[in-house]
């Protein structure tokens, strides 16, 4: 493993942040990186990312990046494929390590704790900063072991009647209890795929986390299982900090409150949704959601 | 096609927006020579052509439906965010603007029938000098406010919006001077009303043709300066 750790000295610098001044100079040089546009701070959060940078080798594929992820809120990440989005929610939870040739600098902070702290267990760490993939990956296990399996490893329950109110919980919070509730014992990859879906949001809350990262969580879900999910993100986002990457427009302007414009591994552009697309800061964001990019 | 409509990698969206800048400005032009047809048949006492406009302003409902209705499918179909959703809402409630305006020329001829058609009592022409010289103003604004949309000018929307001030002295003049007309001639009352109608309808053309601007500088800047003042909209959009 070739991951670098970088520590931050003293206080955090973020890139010049250019103040979006409501479409008035729409930022014209499409190769004018200088910062970001908007905001990257929020008041409360539960995520703080600076100056981060990541290398696939010698491709680097995040540029001096500052975010911050706030608590409750959504945050959705897009930009054309490519653009680093996904590369920088997995340097949130550090699923960047299992990548051999990458290498991360910068800071990156969860509730005020380094990420990439030398000591810090990253067990713990991806329990806190839960996952859910493009495609739903229930282990071949039993619906109930599923969402039982993270509580157990992690010790969060004294018995198995803890267990089964935490299943109980975190199947509710996702949606899917009264679904489920007399087949628990029937195998999670037997569920349709919203469903699948949902025991994987499911298992993610089961070990409590403070932030859920979603990466593309509906790109292989129909529109009536996409609903679903996006119901449930609504739902989810008044307990998580959830990041979301995705390439739907408007599933981005649905669920999000915050959206972040990733483009050529920069962040061009953040700040509330609704202000992102109605009239955008930064000429790349509007091209890109627009469909003008070429 | 402009700057706002082409670009996009899917190219029968540019037509579908190309389409609706069409409606906005064939609608445009119909209303403005509704407008002049209106004040021509009041001058030249045409009841005929006075009826011919009457008529003719169900050509402007249709074009307000049709744009309408497209409006609705690019919704449905395309999902618009950013400047799209801009230029179709800005065009869409210029096309309502565009659609009153022709309401208020309809009325402007309905004067000429009340005042000439068969037995009706006509007017002392000095009754009426104010009208074309406030038609001519509105009509200024309207063009403009049109240019401006068009070309995606915030220095020509900017000035409609001055002109306001412009009409709102001149109809205060003319209601001044109607009421001295009607302090000489009480008996022309029926005609100062009538006549006063008129000049409220060419105002509210005015009106119109300020919010058609006001539309435009939305679909430029992204800002809502619907009900702000001149100095506040002169400051919002930095000129």
């Amino acid at each position: 493993m070739h991951t670098t750790i970088q520590y931050m000295a003293a206080e955090n610098t973020l890139a010049p942040a250019v103040s979006g001044d409501g479409g008035q100079a729409l930022a014209e040089d499409s190769r004018d990186f200088a910062g970001t546009v908007g905001d990257v701070t929020v008041a409360n959060p539960a995520m703080t990312a600076r100056n981060v940078n990541v290398w696939y080798g010698e491709q680097q594929a995040i540029i001096d990046t500052s975010l911050d992820i706030g608590k409750s809120q959504v945050i959705s990440m897009i930009g054309p494929s490519g653009c680093g989005k996904s590369t920088f929610i997995r340097c949130l939870n550090r699923m960047n390590d299992t990548i051999d040739s990458c290498r991360v600098t910068g800071d990156i902070r969860l509730e005020g704790q380094n990420i990439y702290d030398k000591k810090l267990d990253v067990v713990p760490l991806r329990a806190q900063v839960g996952m859910v993939f493009q495609k739903p990956n229930p282990f071949p296990k039993s619906i109930y072991d599923n969402v039982a399996y993270g509580p157990r490893i992690h010790g969060l329950a004294e018995d198995k009647q803890g267990v089964d109110e935490i299943v109980e919980t975190s199947l509710s919070k996702a949606g899917l209890w009264d679904e489920v509730k007399d087949r628990l014992g029937e195998p999670g990859t037997g569920l349709s795929g919203g469903q699948q879906q949902r025991l994987c949001i499911a298992r993610t809350i089961a070990v409590s986390p403070e932030v859920i990262l979603m990466d593309e969580p509906c790109s292989a879900l129909d529109p009536i299982a996409t609903a679903t999910i996006e119901e449930l993100i609504d739902e989810l986002r008044q307990h998580y900090a959830i990041a979301i990457v995705t390439h739907s427009m408007q599933q981005a302007a649905r669920v999000s409150q915050r959206t972040a414009y990733f483009h050529l591994g920069r962040l061009i552009e953040v700040g509330a949704t609704d202000d992102i697309f109605t009239n955008p800061g930064h000429r790349l964001t509007e091209d890109y959601i627009t469909g003008r990019f070429g | 096609m402009n700057e706002m409509t082409d670009g996009h990698t899917v190219t029968s969206y540019n037509d579908e927006l190309d389409q609706l800048n069409r409606y906005v400005m064939d609608m445009a032009r119909l209303v403005r020579r509704q407008i002049a047809d209106s004040i021509r048949t009041l001058e030249e006492e045409d009841v005929e052509g006075a009826k011919e406009v009457v008529v003719r302003d169900q050509e402007v409902d249709a074009i307000e439906l049709k744009a309408d209705d497209h409006i609705v499918h690019i919704i449905a179909k395309r999902q618009p965010v950013a400047r799209d959703l801009r230029e179709i809402m800005a065009a869409g409630k210029i096309i309502s603007d565009l659609e009153r305006i022709g309401d208020q020329a309809r009325r402007i001829a309905r004067l000429t029938l009340y005042f000439y058609e068969k037995d009706n009592s006509a007017p002392n022409y000095r009754l009426l000098s104010d009208i074309p010289k406030l038609a001519h103003l509105v009509d200024g604004m309207l063009e403009l406010a049109i240019s401006a949309f068009d070309r995606l000018d915030t220095g020509s929307a900017l000035d409609v919006i001055r002109k306001e001030a412009e009409l709102a002295e001149e109809m205060v003049a003319a209601q001044r001077r109607l009421s001295t007309y009607l302090m000489e001639d009480s008996r022309s009352i029926g005609h100062v009303v009538d006549i006063t109608l008129g000049l409220r309808a060419l105002e509210r053309i005015g009106g119109h043709a300020k919010y058609v601007a006001r539309h435009t500088i939305y679909l430029i800047k992204g800002k809502d300066v619907r009900h702000e003042p001149l100095e506040r909209v002169i400051a919002d959009v930095g000129h």
